[in-house]
């Protein structure tokens, strides 16, 4: 089996030689390399060359096309801050509390930024190992982009005290996933991860993800479903117990769980949707390989019974992550080899 | 149990209605309730109450930063100048160390202790240990808060206690939270506490403040 089959099966609940491992590798590709990550997310050939590097090096299961969470609120107006081995801060958001959204256009994936280098990542990555290696793009879901428009504070106290232009920027948020992500898939990537740390419980109440968030989500993953792409995966860290239960619902077929979710808790809320987590991304920075060797085989032992998992982190793994525990991970999912 | 004169602003606190909250504090001090009276049995009765609330499930920043903002504006209306030192029962100092510029969550910290009754240093993001030590010493803190975010900060979090003993000042307590830092435990990061949220965090304070840690 090649890793996109097993990934395959994985989503479909199929059987499969070993469970797939797909640790969340983005800029630790850079580090591995060699490369200054201020690099790497504005050159679309070098992250797709660092990803496939990192791959030869781990094999692991999955490639990603993931600069950073500024790349769309670069490309409709703010200002980054560029610094040395970080992913770069907004400084100044494009809109503030007074801002008509509608005065903002969704940007062209093609030349807007840095997302025509991300399109090129995705490219590459595709057409170099893309028959075999399953290659996930990126996007920002409608309440996370909405937190990079406008900065996280403001945006929570507007979404309190003038919901119905909230609203306005949530929807703005998902049309600019809906083009972006299709566009990724354009490119040749096999699905585009929507990452939406913002719709975490820890920020903001599960009715809110309910009433405001879900609707949108399921309009971005109706989308790429129609576009082809392979599945529909949302990833938000922290403690999502309250709100797995409603993503079939929002079109969901790859689940991330974080640490915070007991693996039984996640098998249970989601009975019939491929999950993937949950190790603590720390752990790969201050962790001996014993030890994630130790946790990740515990992982792939709870979902024996049951298929439908993919082995990885709850979260990114730090770019400053030991490269003998990402091996170690790896060779769990193998089954110790 | 709250005090009934106080029900309208604990209830406007806890709704995270700041200018429901403000207008009633206003109309108590005009009724001739102290400042002092209205922060003890006020704010910190809300805080109390979102404490209670706010377990590590259902703790929400969108709802903590609400009823912050509240008690806030009622802070400042009470205090424009700041609350006294007299006044505040201990002082701590919180910042996000020098590497990592996410905020919110020292920001939703300072917000529950001012709410506390306790007086709170902000020295911002991306800041320097030395400038905490600095802070520690300048202000008499009792206790230093620091929040991260991103791992890179770590080894930045693992120099504030030696830094703070080779100022004398080694029996400051250090108390560290936010994302990244509650995935280590006190030893791994070289602090006192790992806080959970910001109410576990002002929880350990309390104890302290009680002597009982």
């Amino acid at each position: 089996m090649n890793s996109l089959e097993r990934v395959k099966a994985a989503i479909a609940f199929a059987p499969a030689d070993h469970t797939p491992a797909v640790p969340q590798l983005f800029g630790h590709a850079a580090a591995l390399a060699g490369v200054a990550l201020e690099d790497y997310i504005r050159n679309g050939e070098l992250l797709a060359r660092c990803q496939i590097e990192a791959y030869r090096h781990y094999g692991h299961d999955m490639v990603f096309a993931f600069m950073d969470f500024s790349v769309e609120t670069e490309a409709l107006g703010s200002v980054l801050q560029y610094r040395a081995n970080q992913y770069p801060d907004v400084v100044s958001y494009v809109l503030t509390p007074d801002s008509d959204v509608s005065a903002l256009a969704v940007p062209d994936p093609t030349s807007a930024g840095r997302m025509p280098e991300l399109l090129r990542a995705a490219s590459i990555l595709r057409r170099e190992i893309g028959k075999e290696m399953p290659v996930a793009g990126c996007v920002l879901g409608p309440m996370t982009l909405a937190t990079q428009l406008l900065g996280i504070e403001t945006a929570l106290y507007l979404a309190a005290d003038d919901p119905g232009r909230f609203e306005k920027i949530l929807d703005f948020a998902a049309e600019v996933a809906v083009r972006y992500g299709i566009a990724q898939i354009e490119a040749g990537a096999h699905l585009p991860i929507v990452f939406d740390p913002a719709a975490s419980p820890a920020v903001v109440p599960p009715q809110f993800f309910r009433e405001l968030l879900l609707p949108r989500l399921k309009r971005v993953f109706a989308a790429y479903r129609a576009a082809g792409a392979l599945a529909n995966w949302l990833n938000i860290a922290g403690p999502t117990a309250p709100i797995l239960p409603w993503y079939p619902e929002a079109g969901v077929d790859i689940a991330n769980f974080d640490y915070y979710v007991d693996p039984a808790e996640a098998q249970k809320l989601l009975p019939a949707t491929c999950l993937d987590g949950n190790m603590k991304s720390l752990s790969f920075v201050e962790a001996r390989p014993e030890e994630i060797t130790a946790a990740a085989a515990r992982l792939v032992t709870a979902f024996a019974g049951r298929g439908g998992f993919l082995l990885s982190s709850g979260c990114e793994i730090p770019l400053e992550a030991k490269p003998e525990n990402i091996a170690a991970l790896v060779a769990a999912a193998r089954g110790g080899d | 149990m709250i005090n009934p004169e106080m029900n309208k602003l604990v209830e406007t606190l806890l709704e995270g209605d700041h200018a429901a909250a403000l207008a009633e504090a206003r109309r108590l001090r005009t009724a001739g309730m102290a400042s002092e009276r209205i922060v003890t049995e006020g704010l910190e009765a809300a805080m109390q109450r979102l404490d209670d609330k706010c377990t590590v499930e259902s703790f929400n920043l969108l709802e903590i930063m609400l009823a912050g903002r509240a008690v806030s504006a009622v802070v400042n209306e009470l205090y424009p100048e700041g609350m006294p030192p007299e006044r505040g029962r201990d002082t701590f100092v919180i910042a996000t160390l020098e590497g990592d510029i996410h905020d919110l969550g020292k920001n939703v910290t300072k917000m529950v202790l001012i709410g506390k009754g306790y007086r709170v240093v902000d020295l911002g993001k991306d800041c320097p240990v030395e400038n905490l030590v600095n802070a520690v010493e300048r202000e008499h803190a009792h206790a230093v808060l620091v929040s991260g975010l991103i791992t890179p900060v770590i080894p930045q979090v693992r120099r504030v206690r030696p830094a703070l003993a080779a100022r004398g000042l080694g029996g400051v307590r250090v108390v560290a939270g936010g994302a990244a830092l509650k995935q280590a435990t006190a030893g791994e990061l070289n602090v006192d506490y790992v806080a959970e949220t910001a109410f576990d965090g002002a929880r350990y304070l309390d104890s302290l403040a009680r002597g009982a840690v």
